[in-house]
């Protein structure tokens, strides 16, 4: 391997380790169009599978007429709710303690909820035979607004709920509503309100969006009758819970259930959450004994499997007269749909909300939420963000600028102030939390000199004193703080596994290695990174090993990838499973230096005699004694498996700054700079780094811009195809300027927090300010998203800003 | 999602004669592009299709229309119509219609409609944006078709109507109903709609 003359620079250079813009190891097999995905999987025998839906949003169902489907050449089964109730697989249930209908059980809650399944030879019959199922239905009255939901006489949802007043968090008071949650003080909220000389408060609506991954959801289950083994390709971003979880739905013991999540083509949580469409899939292939595949469409990707958000948000903030913060408090009516299956830590139905102190020393605050049942879909997943932390960080952010704009302060001025200082850290929020790290300080101020944030404010000046101007011009900033890296199993289980991680590393006796962990890639990059972490850890180059994921059969339990969790949770397994190994190394090449332990120093990939650089051991040299001679007493091999349970979460921070120029005549924004400095602690690959930030700015970029989720009066979806829904392309991405400081976690083994979400929650509110900030001389302290053309052009006009 | 819709139709066609075709349910469905009545189940009651061909794209709603209520002294009917579609959608429709005569031409009418129709599922979906558009369409059609149908019943006898509407309808000038509601001229339509509304605003 290496020659005993490289220095240790040249070594560490060799091995891509930590630190190193490792171009990505998936990427090979990606643009040659190799990657394997459920829907290339093709079994010999496979069954295809379609699902026939509502048309209506609420409605009993009187009559299902299966006769002419099943009459068609090539249909093996169609299958309704009746035909699960013997199995009791009917219902599910939910990972937020509800149970959801799996085929609608008398009744439909939601426009596209699934009421039967066809089995065919393929596809295109499947289709067609979803077509001839006669379904009769008897409508019923509407209800999609949460607000009428929670009216005394609002129409009863959930009749399966009836008299039940007890949750699965605490009381229900009306038959629409689900839980209320609260964290923080109420008393001294209201104490400090009470005392305090300004106040302000804000209604805002984050509405509802879906992740809409390229990869829509499908799997292919396959039960293996004489073996009773079932084996499920999935697109999961947990496949060790969905293991379980079928485990328990099904009574088969999960040593026979086998959970593969292949290549998977984006989750952002859309993959978190197990669907209906799975679970008759699995029964399917087992009542058939024959592989059994089922891939959703676009459409039904976005009308039924899991929305993101949803939440109608009222913040409050008291504050001094010169603009320190004193308290806050916030409600919020938050939409779940039909169904609570929210994917949450179990007691955590509102997720990490309570983050929403942010980046700010508060000294009081309150949050209380409210969740209620509409004719929706369900879902409430965390699109590309730890949970509820983007509702948190928007709704604290805006709060902070409509402050800011009624004391006639500055955004970035009102921010310094009440950031939580650099010597404060670890610092206890309001809420509870203990955040680990943070400068705040420095972060803004390298941003504000770099985009000369003084000269854009005179620009703004200039041109809002011209009448002429054909633009309005909008600076928006955001200084954000997440939570990541759920999570500490002391507060963080689901379906009461705690919500730790794991990793399994064999070093084989020629040197290299393989590497198995709980979670999964879906564009992360983790067969790049992770490797790069054992690299560093072992002095192993990071080409030699391999990094394998979402076989449940091989891999280690974990709890999967989402939440910014796979960094904070699964590399710090890795490092301390290679620690290990490590360790293991130094008794083997003591014993080949016959030198005592204490004798030898680490040097990038060899243990060395102390004040001897001629006597050494590298990596390689003692993988492969550790197969041949290793010193007596001591077991052979080179492997070593650790289950990580984090102290604390991890806290990412992120100053974004945007400037906008909206079209006086038609409202088309152009977004003129976008400026994002991040700190996500030590960084493992800048390249991939640099990537995930690009993403999730784009992302954030549809969110705030134009994804959004319209439903008519009836219950009908009004854009559930790419023709509505704002995916955007190169075409319309703006062009994104990054930067970091680097603030290690103290608690973390490498020091790392978490990124691939940061950019993603920190930029929504960062463009909302932007808009709202090229309004505020206006006396507008705020709009909703998405900021459409359409939208803004309204605002222009209702404001006087029209040309 | 909901379209309401609002419409006055100035025919040149009597009274009696317009009224004589709303009130039969039958004739007057055979006036709607794409419909038709397949069975009567009471004496209020239709049981019958409705065919609209957008592009590739063809629903058949099947379902029931009812009469509501017939006021032969005001020549007012209100039906009710509901209907679903195989590949997921489905809707209703509240319709009252009425004639009125023209006070200073015998032989004229005009034709009062008011419609609040409710789609569902796909056909709402996709069809959302083109609505209002089409559905306004569909109902021009509908007037064309039911004033040449209107104006091939025998006139009222020795009425100045009658000569002028006999006048205006002879054998070889046969009504040309359109039978099924065509996705190329829909789209047509609203091309040349909005090409004249694009420059008429100008003019």
């Amino acid at each position: 391997m290496n020659a005993p003359t490289d220095t240790a620079e040249a070594r560490e250079l060799a091995l891509a380790g930590m630190g190193a813009s490792r171009l990505r190891k998936e990427d090979a097999r990606f643009i040659q169009g190799k990657g394997n995905y459920v829907d290339d999987l093709k079994l010999p025998g496979m069954l295809h599978m379609d699902i026939v839906r509502a048309p209506v949003a609420h409605a009993r169902i009187k009559k299902i007429n299966k006769e002419a489907a099943l009459a068609m050449p090539g249909v093996h089964a169609v299958l309704t709710a009746d035909d699960l109730k013997p199995l009791k697989l009917h219902w599910m249930p939910t990972l937020a303690g509800d149970v959801a209908a799996v085929l609608a059980d008398e009744k439909v809650h939601f426009q596209m909820q699934e009421v039967a399944i066809v089995i065919a030879d393929d596809r295109y019959i499947a289709a067609d035979a979803v077509e001839a199922v006669e379904v009769e239905y008897e409508e019923l009255p509407v209800v999609m607004d949460p607000f009428e939901a929670l009216k005394p006489d609002a129409p009863v949802l959930r009749e399966d709920l009836a008299g039940k007043t007890e949750g699965a968090h605490g009381k229900r008071e009306h038959h629409n509503h689900i839980f209320t949650w609260e964290a923080g003080d109420k008393a001294a909220a209201d104490a400090a309100f009470d005392a305090a000389p300004v106040k302000v408060s804000q209604h805002m609506y984050y509405p509802r969006v879906h992740p809409c991954p390229l990869e829509t959801c499908g799997c292919v289950a396959n039960f293996d009758p004489i073996r009773g083994e079932l084996t499920t390709h999935i697109t999961s971003q947990a496949p060790h819970v969905v293991r379980t979880v079928v485990s328990l739905l099904s009574g088969i013991p999960e040593s026979k259930v086998r959970i593969i999540s292949p290549d998977i083509g984006g989750g952002f949580g859309n993959k978190v959450g197990i669907y209906p469409g799975y679970v008759c899939a699995i029964v399917a292939s087992i009542v058939l004994g024959r592989p059994v595949k089922w891939v959703e469409d676009r459409i039904e990707n976005i009308s039924s499997t899991a929305f993101a958000r949803d939440y109608h948000m009222d913040g409050e903030l008291a504050a001094t007269s010169d603009g320190k913060i004193l308290g806050l408090r916030v409600n919020v009516v938050a939409d779940h749909g039909a169904f609570d299956a929210c994917a949450d830590p179990t007691k955590f139905p509102a997720g990490l909300f309570h983050i929403c102190s942010g980046s700010y020393d508060v000294p009081a605050a309150h949050a209380s939420v409210k969740g209620v049942y509409t004719n929706k879909a369900p879902g409430g997943v965390a699109y590309r963000c730890s949970f509820r932390v983007t509702e948190a960080v928007y709704l604290i952010e805006r709060m902070v600028d409509v402050l800011a704009q009624k004391l006639g302060m500055d955004k970035a001025e009102i921010r310094a102030k009440n950031f939580i200082k650099k010597e404060q850290f670890p610092y206890t929020s309001a809420f509870g939390f203990e955040y680990d790290s943070g400068d705040y300080h420095t972060a803004l101020q390298k941003v504000l000199d770099a985009v000369d944030y003084k000269g854009l404010r005179a620009e703004q000046a200039a041109k809002r004193a011209d009448p002429n101007s054909p633009t309005l011009m909008g600076i928006g900033l955001v200084t954000f703080t997440e939570v990541v890296g759920a999570g500490p199993s002391k507060m963080c289980d689901i379906l009461g596994v705690g919500m730790f991680d794991s990793c399994e590393i064999r070093v084989h006796p020629t040197g290299s290695a393989i590497a198995r962990m709980g979670t999964i890639t879906q564009g992360q990059g983790h067969q790049t990174t992770y490797a790069q972490i054992i690299a560093t850890e072992l002095g192993i180059p990071s080409e030699v090993i391999q990094v394998e994921e979402g076989d449940t059969s091989t891999a280690p339990y974990g709890l999967g990838t989402y939440g910014s969790r796979s960094t904070p949770v699964a590399g710090a397994a890795i490092a301390l499973a290679a620690r290990k190994i490590h360790a293991k190394a130094k008794k083997i090449a003591a014993h080949l230096l016959e030198v005592n332990e204490g004798d030898l120093d680490w040097e990038v990939d060899r243990f060395k005699v102390k004040g001897d650089d001629a006597k050494f051991k590298t990596m390689a040299e003692i993988s492969w004694a550790a197969y041949n001679q290793p010193p007596e007493g001591l077991e052979p091999g080179l492997e070593a498996v650790h289950y990580y349970d984090p102290p604390n979460f991890t806290y990412p921070f992120g100053i974004y700054l945007c400037v906008v120029d909206i079209d006086r005549a038609t409202g088309e924004t152009k977004i003129r700079r976008f400026y994002a400095l991040d700190d996500c602690g030590t960084r493992i690959n800048p390249m991939i780094i640099e990537g995930q930030i690009h993403g999730g700015l784009t992302e954030g970029f549809a969110v705030a811009m134009g994804q959004q989720m319209p439903f008519d009066a009836q219950g009908n979806l009004m854009g559930n195809t790419l023709m509505d829904y704002f995916l955007p392309t190169a075409v319309e991405t703006p062009k994104w300027e990054t930067d970091f400081t680097v603030t290690p976690s103290p608690h973390h083994p490498i020091g790392a927090k978490g990124v691939a979400e940061s950019p993603h929650v920190g930029s929504i509110p960062t463009f909302t300010s932007a808009i709202v900030d090229a309004f505020s001389h206006l006396g507008v302290t705020h709009l909703d998203m998405p900021h459409s053309s359409y939208r803004l052009w309204k605002s222009l006009r209702e404001h006087g800003a029209a040309l | 999602m909901e379209v309401k819709l609002d419409k006055q139709y100035p025919l040149d066609v009597d009274a009696d004669r317009a009224w004589a075709l709303l009130s039969d349910l039958k004739a007057t469905a055979g006036c709607m592009p794409g419909a038709e009545i397949l069975e009567q189940l009471s004496d209020t009651s239709y049981k019958g299709t409705v065919k609209v061909k957008v592009g590739p794209a063809v629903a058949q709603f099947g379902g029931t229309v009812d009469v509501v209520e017939t006021n032969t002294e005001n020549r007012t009917v209100v039906l009710r119509g509901k209907g679903a579609d195989k590949g997921g959608s489905s809707a209703s429709m509240d319709l009252s219609a009425a004639i009125v005569a023209d006070p200073t031409n015998p032989a004229h009418c005009v034709l009062n409609g008011s419609a609040a129709v409710i789609v569902n599922g796909k056909f709402a979906q996709f069809g959302g944006r083109m609505m209002v558009q089409v559905s306004e369409m569909i109902l021009g059609q509908f007037v064309e078709n039911f004033r040449q149908t209107a104006l091939t019943l025998p006139a009222p006898a020795g009425s100045a109507a009658g000569q002028s509407g006999a006048a205006s309808t002879n054998a070889s000038d046969a009504p040309k109903i359109a039978k099924e509601i065509n996705g190329l001229a829909i789209f047509w339509q609203l091309i040349k709609g909005w090409w004249q509304g694009l420059f008429g605003s100008r003019g």
